[in-house]
């Protein structure tokens, strides 16, 4: 491959990654919305409880309601009979599977009384239920019912004196409820808060005026985007894989530890890629979010465990690696690392399949298993850190080898030469483009957070988050189609480079020691031709 | 057929006659919060301009927010207000604050500011609540996608709330015409208090990526309890600026008074006339007077203090037995558990 070519190759690339990140800013909406709801209190009228039925809070066969609180005081109606209805959506919208996943935030209006505080660790009991139907006519069907409990954290910034009775306290956002999928069309979410002297529930939990709910979905234009950009990706990361497999194939000697691993980064990628997802919008596949949560965690343990392994083939200090069990050390905490995350994941989003008002952060009961969870955060966190040490460790060796071979390089022989300098070459190279591409990650991230959301710029709005999200996944597409085409091995028999470069022709004397070396690139191994080349002039 | 041709006939120059009137005009559908609203009685219902009228035939769902707007703002008006000379005292006519809001005074400016800051708050808690049909998703409103809410969600709640509230609380100024200058303060005033939600809107986000990371991280606005609305306005009362009809070029704006000040920004309350001091009982200008008020002996500087608001005049103290709820045991909902304590006060009332 030429110069010539490498430059198209570029271009080409940069091309797409522009592409990818006006997809997102221009044509995907923000990438998730919020919508608030307020509950409607409604009265249990009937004087026993024993069979379910639903409160709605609108529409035909709407509840009994209560404005507030007074008026229940005024009409002798117990904490146990006033049920807080929402539906899900607002009137004349539907929920749709494209919204791919819903959680719902919990908060509370309490108002600030002086004979009526919130209790130091106060904590409310709700009563939930969940229900859905896919009609505005039929019978509600229950999805899920538990009693949670909730921690209460409020603060009261104004002294609390008679003079400030009324203001609200200003109290944390509560994890209430989180669906891995959106299959139907209403749901309807009905709570109590029943109190219970004896007990001590909800007793010291202030004067509640509303409870409020944020549910936060996927957009479904963002969704459908995300889909387009996953289908039209797949193929392409397959082909080269593909292409790239049958490269190393052709070879004569088996291939090493470099090119498997490229391989099996070429494989992870591909998998996050192929878009199971369109199934979610047909089938009711709870498991979605935790199915995608775990092929990202394989893609990010096998791209650090390739920059360690690639840095460790790059160290040229004459030990033999090429073998996986080498790297065990550094590879180990990546996996354990992984595997400490996966874990917690399975415990927030696994147990929520099973219950979606789970929340590990919430829960107090589980207060033994939080502190686990935190362990397993935390060890996960350690396992960052060792990871950083480790490839920054071995990064400023190879750095170390790099300038100390420098000095000896006019020493050696030129064949010997030219394989450090195609060693030095290749490394950085992909040193480059791995920080290029995490540098506009880290970028975009930032830009993603503090800006608000969307900018408008000459009568276009382009939305920074779905921009961020499409382009920098169509980046590490880039990054491993690049990896992949430039680090294939050579097809070329050297015999053939004679007949058909006659311009590459004349340093066959260094390329038969170039079979020698472990490792083969293409792109880099021309510029090393070339400078062999003229070496040689 | 005749009898409601007539009817309209009537009503169409009751509406004239309104028109002509106009001072009396701006803040008559406070007056919703004393009446009960029935389907279809729009036009029956007093205090309401033409154009509010027809939204209210429009828009029925929401006259309910409307209510309930008058009535926070009343509440709310009378708390920010509890301890001054003008209490925001309410009659019993249609004009629920009597005359003082007739003239371009202070009070005027904070009464506008609150209400239509109350019915934007109103119709949006309604619209949260999914009482009312459009909302968010309205397509008048500005910020919302054409393909709707599947693909791009609906836009918040609260820029329905200050677009219904600008349609309807500000129609009685638009209907008479921007040259006036009351016209004009009250449109700035209303305008000020629906500024005064939308700025003190918080935000609060979410991190919701894998594991919790903030990786995919979304935000929203909160809408801030009426009572903060009503602290930042009665702020606002107390550092609002007179100003006066000025024309520049071929329009005409308010200008401060005093031209050394710089002019006031859209947040900021304007007025076109002084107070009056409120102590004295005037029936025409429909002030109650302080006399009779309760005051606090003990501070003397502040408003509340006796020598303030009972205007020099001295004042009353007598010994009164108060039976209060004490030691009470609340529950979150419904129930209060009091003992009942006798205390004996000193209650200093104004001459």
């Amino acid at each position: 491959m030429s110069t010539k070519k490498l430059v198209i190759v570029g271009v080409i690339l940069v091309i797409f990654q522009v592409f990818s990140f006006l997809v997102g800013g221009l044509i995907a909406p923000s990438p998730t919305s919020a919508v608030h709801y307020l509950a409607t209190k409604c009265v249990d009228v009937r004087k026993h409880h024993q069979n379910s039925t639903w409160f709605m809070p609108w529409g035909p066969n709407q509840c009994e309601k209560i404005r507030d609180f007074d008026e229940a005081m005024i009409k002798k109606i117990e904490a146990n009979e006033i049920v807080f209805a929402v539906h899900i959506p607002l009137p004349n919208n539907e929920m749709s599977p494209w919204f791919q996943f819903m959680l719902f935030i919990l908060q509370f209006d309490i108002a600030f009384k002086m004979g009526n505080q919130i209790e130091e660790g106060a904590v409310v009991t709700i009563d939930v239920s969940l229900a859905y139907r896919d009609d505005t006519f039929s019978k509600w069907t229950e999805m899920a019912h538990s009693i949670e409990q909730r921690k209460l954290s409020c603060n009261f910034s104004t002294p609390k004196t008679h003079e400030y009775e009324g203001r609200h306290y200003e109290c944390d956002l509560l994890p209430f409820m989180e669906l891995g999928s959106v299959a139907h069309k209403y749901y309807l979410i009905n709570m109590r808060l029943p109190v219970n002297e004896r007990k001590k529930i909800n007793v010291g939990i202030g004067e509640i005026k509303d409870i409020r709910l944020v549910g936060i979905h996927q957009n479904g234009g963002f969704t459908k985007v995300w889909f387009a950009v996953k289908t039209f990706l797949t193929p392409s990361i397959l082909i080269i894989m593909i292409w790239y497999w049958r490269r190393i194939t052709l070879m004569t000697r088996p291939p090493v530890l470099l090119e498997k691993v490229i391989f099996a980064l070429g494989i992870s990628m591909t998998f996050i890629n192929i878009p199971v997802e369109w199934f979610s919008v047909g089938f009711n596949w709870t498991w979605m979010l935790l199915f995608g949560d775990i092929r990202q965690g394989i893609f990010y343990a096998m791209l650090l465990s390739f920059w360690i392994i690639f840095c460790g083939e790059h160290l040229m200090d004459q030990t033999e690696r090429n073998r996986f069990g080498v790297y065990w050390k550094q590879v180990g905490p990546i996996v354990f690392g992984s595997f400490c995350l996966f874990i917690f994941d399975m415990c927030e989003r696994g147990v929520q399949l099973k219950n979606p008002f789970y929340s590990i952060w919430a829960s107090d009961l589980g207060t033994e298993l939080a502190n686990l969870q935190m362990a397993f955060i935390i060890v996960a966190g350690i396992c960052a850190c060792l990871y950083f040490l480790f490839l920054c460790f071995m990064v400023f060796q190879v750095f170390r080898n790099i300038s100390g071979k420098r000095t000896s390089l006019p020493a050696m022989s030129k064949a010997r030469r030219l394989h450090y300098e195609g060693l030095i070459f290749r490394f950085k190279f992909l040193m480059l483009i791995t920080l290029a591409c995490a540098a506009l990650t880290v970028i975009f991230f930032i830009i993603s957070q503090v800006n608000e959301g969307h900018w408008h710029w000459a009568g276009y709005t382009v939305q920074v988050n779905s921009a961020f999200f499409t382009g920098i996944y169509g980046m590490w597409n880039l990054y491993v189609f690049a990896i992949m085409f430039l680090y294939a091995p050579s097809h070329k028999r050297y015999g053939d480079d004679q007949s058909n470069a006659g311009d590459l022709g004349v340093n066959s004397g260094e390329e038969i020691q170039l079979t020698t070396t472990i490792t083969h690139v293409d792109g880099p191994t021309e510029i090393y031709r070339m400078t062999g080349k003229e070496s040689q002039e | 057929m005749r009898a409601s041709s007539v009817a309209s006939t009537i009503l169409s120059v009751l509406f004239a006659l309104l028109l002509v009137t106009p001072d009396a005009q701006a803040t008559l559908w406070l007056s919703l919060a004393r009446q009960p609203l029935s389907r279809g009685s729009c036009s029956e219902l007093e205090g309401l301009s033409g154009g509010q009228v027809v939204l209210c035939q429009r828009q029925w769902g929401a006259m309910e927010s409307v209510r309930r707007g008058a009535e926070l703002s009343i509440e709310e008006c009378q708390h920010q207000f509890r301890a001054r000379r003008w209490n925001c005292s309410t009659g019993s006519g249609v004009n629920v604050f009597g005359k003082v809001v007739l003239q371009g005074t202070r009070e005027a400016a904070f009464i506008h500011a609150l209400s239509a800051a109350a019915v934007a708050f109103a119709v949006t808690r309604a619209c949260s609540r999914g009482e009312l049909e459009k909302c968010g998703c309205d397509r008048k409103v500005r910020g919302v996608s054409p393909e709707g809410f599947q693909w791009s969600g609906c836009s918040d709640n609260l820029s329905f709330g200050v677009a219904f509230s600008q349609s309807f609380v500000d129609d009685p100024e638009r209907s008479r015409g921007l040259s006036s200058s009351r016209a004009l303060m009250n449109l700035h005033n209303n305008e000020a208090g629906r500024k005064a939600i939308v700025h003190s809107m918080r935000v609060e986000c979410k991190c919701h990526g894998v594991s919790g990371s903030c990786e995919v991280r979304t935000c929203w606005k909160v809408m801030p309890p009426l009572r903060r609305v009503g602290n930042v306005l009665k702020e606002k009362f107390d550092g609002a600026t007179e100003v006066q009809l000025r024309k520049v070029g071929s329009r005409k704006v308010l200008l401060p008074r005093d031209p050394h000040f710089k002019p006031h920004s859209p947040q900021d309350l304007v007025y076109l006339s002084p107070s009056p001091d409120f102590c004295q009982l005037d029936p025409r200008g429909g002030i109650p007077g302080t006399e009779g008020r309760q005051c606090n002996a003990t501070s003397r500087l502040a408003v509340d203090g006796c020598e303030l608001m009972c205007c020099g005049r001295g004042f009353h103290t007598a010994r009164a037995e108060v039976v209060e709820r004490c030691s009470c045991k609340f529950r979150w909902c419904c129930s209060v558990q009091c003992k009942q304590c006798r205390n004996v006060l000193q209650v200093h009332t104004c001459r």
